[in-house]
């Protein structure tokens, strides 16, 4: 049980967060992410020491949030994120930090799920491409073509197009 | 091809990612829910879903059996529903039935649970902001209690009447729908072939309140000598405790964005939330709108009444020679097409059985290979 606490303590937290940012719902990501670890601990022996424990983590966090998107989630009308706005609204930067949440999550919400799931992987749980392949249960080349599709996507989705092209002016600039 | 900044994406998902606190209690429940799941003495047997070969064909055997019950089961029981039906319509099914023509659908006695009253917040609010106020949490059973049964109802009649009467017929199909409280929805009246200058045939649609619909069902069957006669009712409630429950989490939501805003200090701060609140606006407008929809066709139920003068057959005259030849050429074609259609039933129906079956395995395999993780 010392094994499970030391796993709780050092990947809960991000685990929420990552499945947060996949379900778009913070109830169903903490019911997503408790099921996950305890089938987890349940597997435990299926992890072998050579291999690493946070893709073989995040590989079960993800097949769970997509059970969920394919069974749970559908048959339930009206869920929408749940993003605190209040906690939101203590930044310093109020009207940039609601807007770019909003765009943001707006944006993931419209990207395909397994586009959602490689973005969230990479640029949130800072997960290599290789660990991505293997929580995804894919090749690395299709993560890498995931990838790119979703940050081309997430570039021309009108609630990020705003962002996108200030980016591309400033490296311009920066260029110039 | 342009792509998004990557540091844009890292620090915007940082940011949505961590705009809520992590329940410091979640971690203690997974550690009990572990603990009360831990066997006495764990043995080095990793458990998987099908431990011995056998039991996987144990599960097959299972589906292909819940496949082939389903399938033989569902006929049976739409064919028990449809008598149950008939008999709970009561005197008019009953009386109907003997025709050989009706097809009754008796209206439900209780509010079917189907449906969801889940709380509908917009994009970028916070469940725990609202659940301050007990806003969020709309009970949908609170909402169906306080919701009468919504039905919509509709028929149809088929009547005849005798020649020339058929204008008479109308005028007293819609004296008998505005003294009930409705109105007529449109009619139709044409000129036959056999007769010149009066409408041999035609329909009228009307509309009348709920509550008189099964009277004027009734009375409309007075009008003439009745040839066939079809209503149906549908129950919507859960549809519209739904509906209204949306609308009242979406008011909700909207009434916090308004002290947000008041809290808000700079115009673009202002901007934001109002675009949130010109967003939730229009979602209660198009809700709203449904509900408006659902409630006028569950006020009025609508009836249609086709009728045609005595001996009226729309222009057919008996058949010889050619055209003879070519009615029973068509007739043939489709007695052809019908037997060939009622042969694809059962076909269609071992197809799907054995496909269904095919994606079971497929899916039990894929389901083994999962819970080996």
């Amino acid at each position: 049980m010392d094994d499970l606490q030391a796993w709780l303590a050092e990947c809960y937290p991000q685990s929420v967060r990552t499945a947060y940012l996949i379900l778009g719902n913070r109830l169903d990501a903490e019911d997503a992410v408790q099921e996950s670890f305890l089938r987890a601990w349940k597997f435990r022996d299926s992890l072998s020491k050579e291999s690493s424990f946070k893709p073989w983590l995040y590989r079960v966090v993800v097949n769970t949030c997509n059970s969920k998107l394919r069974h749970d989630i559908p048959r339930r009308e009206g869920r929408v994120n749940d993003v605190n706005l209040v906690d939101i609204a203590t930044y310093d930067d109020l009207p940039g930090r609601i807007a770019l949440s909003n765009d943001v999550m707006s944006a993931l919400r419209d990207l395909p799920v397994h586009l959602r799931v490689v973005v969230v992987l990479r640029y949130y749980a800072d997960l290599s491409e290789r660990e991505i392949a293997i929580a995804i249960a894919r090749k690395q080349g299709t993560v890498k073509s995931r990838l790119n599709e979703a940050r081309s996507r997430l570039a021309l989705h009108p609630a990020l197009r705003s962002e996108s092209s200030r980016s591309s002016t400033t490296s311009k600039e920066v260029t110039g | 091809m342009t792509m998004i900044d990557e540091d844009v994406l890292i620090n915007a998902l940082n940011d949505v990612a961590s705009a809520f606190e992590i329940s410091p209690d979640a971690t203690d429940r997974i550690l009990t829910e572990a603990q009360a799941n831990e066997p006495p003495s764990r043995s080095r047997h990793v458990p998987t879903l099908i431990s011995q070969p056998s039991r996987g064909r144990a599960l097959l055997v299972a589906a292909a059996l819940i496949v082939i019950v389903a399938g033989v089961s569902v006929p049976l029981f739409r064919s028990e529903g449809n008598s149950n039906k008939i008999a709970a319509f009561g005197p008019l099914g009953s009386r109907h039935a003997s025709q050989g023509s009706v097809t009754t659908t008796a209206p439900p006695l209780a509010i079917s649970g189907t449906g969801s009253a889940a709380a509908l917040l917009p994009p970028g609010v916070s469940g725990k902001t609202l659940n301050g106020t007990g806003l969020t949490q709309v009970s949908a059973n609170a909402l169906k209690t306080s919701t009468s049964l919504k039905i919509e109802s509709s028929g149809s009649i088929a009547l005849t009447v005798a020649k020339g009467h058929v204008e008479s017929a109308f005028t007293r199909l819609s004296k008998l729908a505005t003294s009930d409280g409705g109105f007529v929805d449109s009619t139709e009246a044409n000129v036959g072939s056999r007769t010149s200058g009066k409408f041999s045939y035609g329909t009228i649609v009307v509309q009348v309140p709920q509550r008189n619909f099964a009277k004027l069902v009734a009375q409309a069957q007075r009008v003439g000598h009745e040839t066939s006669v079809s209503t149906s009712s549908n129950d919507v409630t859960a549809q519209y405790v739904d509906l209204q429950a949306h609308i009242t989490a979406l008011e909700a939501s909207r009434r916090q964005y308004l002290v947000i805003m008041t809290k808000a200090t700079t115009i673009d701060g202002i901007l934001a939330v109002q675009s949130q609140l010109n967003t939730l606006q229009s979602q209660i407008e198009q809700l709203q709108g449904q509900l408006n929809v659902l409630s006028h066709e569950t006020t009025y139920g609508t009836l249609t009444v086709a009728v045609s003068e005595v001996g009226h057959a729309h222009g057919s005259t008996p058949l010889t020679g050619f055209s003879k030849a070519w009615h029973d050429s068509v007739s043939g074609f489709i007695s052809g097409f019908q037997w060939l259609l009622r042969l694809a039933g059962p076909i269609l129906f071992a197809v799907l059985a054995l496909g269904a079956l095919f994606t079971l395995a497929k899916f039990a395999r894929r389901v083994v290979r999962r819970r080996r993780l």
